[in-house]
């Protein structure tokens, strides 16, 4: 162990490469569209990244303390089949949306509460509830699609304010108030803990659970606001909302540089991490018009940040 | 003499393959309560015919949670290589004839399941991420291959032998047989399968005999490859075509198996009974439901179903199998 702390550059290494890579990114789709760098374009394009945007800043955390949540897709779908029975009842839309937060949030508090009641990696409980929240989602609805939820609520997604589309203030915020969480406050610290060394932060009388089970709780309330966000975009609500959104959540986090063991991350990365891939997608899907490509080349891209950290920064590592 | 019994009785009791065998006896025994037809014998081929690729991959993945990794490019993987395959024999595409279009599906599933082992062991790159970065591009790979159209005219042969097969059994379940025999002598015969289970148990342990980590954990992933590409060439002739969504879901269908069957996620732990039989459980539940006549409506909740037989095992390990570690927890806790 070395005494000194690390140069900035050091510490920010990631966030740089990342920074150029999005540079490089920016500058090669420029050159080929020029209207692709445009205001208008970019606005119109980040339509399709707040709900991933959200998700993907209640999952930082919780990879940092070396969890994982799988089953944020499907509670977006359970929250989504809430929202659309609920105003086919009342016909409002606030008090849907009250309870489609709340179910998220009822949803993600089973996963911690399974999680710290069972002491069973993550991964095992978040997929059994991957499972469960959706089976749950398609048993209720039975395959019915809910739309119509008039024009007000589909401004929640679409309308803007300033030019800045609303969902882009609600993601705005949660991030610095996630981001100065994490890094300012003791709890923010001690979910770095957790990730290093759960055993000895639980030794050091940091309530682990607790932590734990809020965190897990937290991302099934984002799930929900998702879902507002999704639903609100598309008019239309079904058990199958979110299918996959996980995978693409995970991949901006580690792409973004937190550690999937734990213990190494932060909102910053997650941004820088998600607007690369936002924008590699949209570039490739504008520039070569193949969907597909998209997919691989975001594979491609998580894969390869995480060789290129291993092989080349072999060092900083151990 | 009957303390004896009783810890006997209670070590019998408390093994995941008995306790899945009594469910499965249990519901089975419910069911055909109420339609006996369940019984039938094209029934419960059936059930067979439908476990058959389930109990073809899980056989693999199995191997790499042992291992203390994890692989969840199987799905896509399918996917991918039923495309393959598709392009390969269709008579509408290239029209290769089976002998040449079988062995070159099986060699690329290998060398796909061999270049995720080297990002794994060779690339450090923890699996779940390799995998599921890998499961992306293959779903991306696949549709790229297809060009958002269906592949048919596939062979007669390969799906007579699909459906139907030899000697009364579709070709499935004879590969699902032979697989199942292969990965037991694998484990309980020779020193590799042994080696699996030491490098899962202990990493540190395994390289302080000097065993060869890396080497052990690509042959599991090499072997996944395999193998999925033997329940592609299996399974998906049933169809009438290839579509770009084969696959989907199956790699968490096979986790989740693997985990209720009682392998240990975090390695070291688990048997392929107990495997085999968390495949065939998980299977029959939506033919289960159907006998049941609950309905279309019912059969909707067959993941949710799935969902709480995950939870279920959880908790039964928690409760019983694993009181010592439940014990060293809660003492960290009270420290």
């Amino acid at each position: 162990m070395s005494q000194h702390s690390p140069s900035p550059i050091q510490a920010y290494l990631h966030e740089l490469i990342l920074f150029v890579l999005l540079i490089a990114l920016f500058g090669l789709a420029g050159g080929l569209m020029p209207n692709f760098l445009s205001v208008r374009s970019q606005l119109i394009l980040s339509k399709h990244l707040w709900e991933i945007a959200i998700l993907a800043i209640a999952m930082t955390p919780i990879i940092i303390t070396g969890g994982i949540d799988l089953s944020v897709g499907s509670a977006m779908g359970l929250c989504a089949v809430t929202f659309g029975s609920s105003y086919e009842f009342t016909q409002s839309v606030l008090l849907s949306s009250i309870l489609c937060v709340s179910i998220g949030t009822l949803g993600g508090a089973i996963n911690g509460w399974l999680i710290t009641w069972l002491r069973v990696h993550p991964l095992i409980i978040t997929l059994a509830t991957y499972a469960g929240f959706r089976g749950i989602a398609e048993g209720i609805s039975q395959g019915a699609s809910y739309s119509q939820f008039g024009d007000g609520f589909g401004q929640l997604a679409l309308g803007s304010l300033w030019q800045i589309p609303f969902p882009a203030f609600v993601f705005g915020l949660l991030a610095i108030a996630f981001a100065i969480g994490l890094a300012k406050t003791p709890t923010g610290r001690f979910i770095y803990a957790i990730g290093h060394n759960e055993t000895a932060a639980t030794f050091s009388g940091i309530r682990v659970d607790r932590i734990k089970f809020w965190l897990y709780t937290l991302s099934g309330t984002l799930a929900g606001l998702a879902t507002l966000v999704y639903v609100s975009r598309f008019d239309s609500a079904k058990a199958d909302t979110g299918t996959g959104i996980e995978l693409e959540v995970i991949t901006a986090v580690v792409i973004g540089g937190t550690s999937i063991f734990g213990g190494r991350g932060n909102i910053l990365g997650t941004c820088l991490g998600l607007l690369l891939i936002h924008e590699t997608k949209s570039f490739v899907g504008r520039y070569f018009r193949i969907d597909e490509l998209k997919l691989i080349l975001v594979g491609a891209l998580l894969i390869g940040s995480l060789l290129a950290q291993r092989l080349f920064f072999r060092h900083t590592d151990e | 003499m009957l303390s004896a019994l009783r810890s006997l009785a209670k070590s019998v009791l408390l093994r995941r393959e008995v306790g899945l065998l009594l469910l499965i006896a249990l519901l089975t025994l419910v069911v055909s309560f109420v339609d006996q037809e369940f019984l039938r014998l094209e029934n419960l081929r059936d059930i067979l015919v439908r476990s058959a690729p389930t109990i073809i991959v899980a056989c693999g993945v199995m191997l790499v949670v042992v291992t203390g990794e994890i692989d969840i490019s199987v799905g896509s993987l399918m996917g991918l290589l039923a495309a393959c395959m598709g392009i390969l024999i269709s008579s509408n595409e290239w029209a290769w004839p089976l002998w040449i279009g079988i062995p070159i599906t099986l060699l690329a599933g290998t060398a796909i399941g061999c270049i995720t082992g080297l990002l794994v062991t060779w690339g450090r790159v923890p699996s779940i991420i390799a995998t599921l970065g890998l499961l992306t591009a293959f779903r991306g790979a696949t549709t790229l291959l297809m060009q958002g159209e269906n592949i048919d005219a596939l062979p007669n042969a390969l799906g007579e032998a699909a459906k139907y097969g030899f000697a009364g059994l579709p070709l499935g379940i004879w590969v699902a047989l032979t697989v199942v025999g292969a990965t037991a002598v694998l484990i309980h015969r020779t020193p590799l399968g042994r080696h699996l289970f030491a490098v899962g148990s202990s990493a540190y342990s395994a390289k302080m005999v000097g065993l060869p980590r890396n080497r052990i954990k690509l042959f599991a992933f090499a072997y996944v490859g395999f193998l999925t590409a033997l329940a592609t060439i299996v399974d998906v002739p049933r169809l009438p075509k290839i579509e770009a969504g084969i696959g989907n879901g199956f790699e968490l269908l096979v986790v989740t198996c693997v985990v209720v069957g009682g392998v240990s996620i975090t390695g070291g732990r688990g048997t392929l009974t107990g495997v085999v039989l968390a495949v065939i459980l998980l299977t029959m539940m939506r033919p289960m439901l159907t006998f049941l006549d609950v309905g279309e409506a019912g059969e909707k909740w067959t993941k949710a179903i799935q969902g709480a037989f995950i939870i279920l095992a959880v908790v039964m390990d928690s409760w019983f199998a694993r009181r010592p570690t439940k014990q060293r927890a809660s003492a960290v806790r009270v420290g």
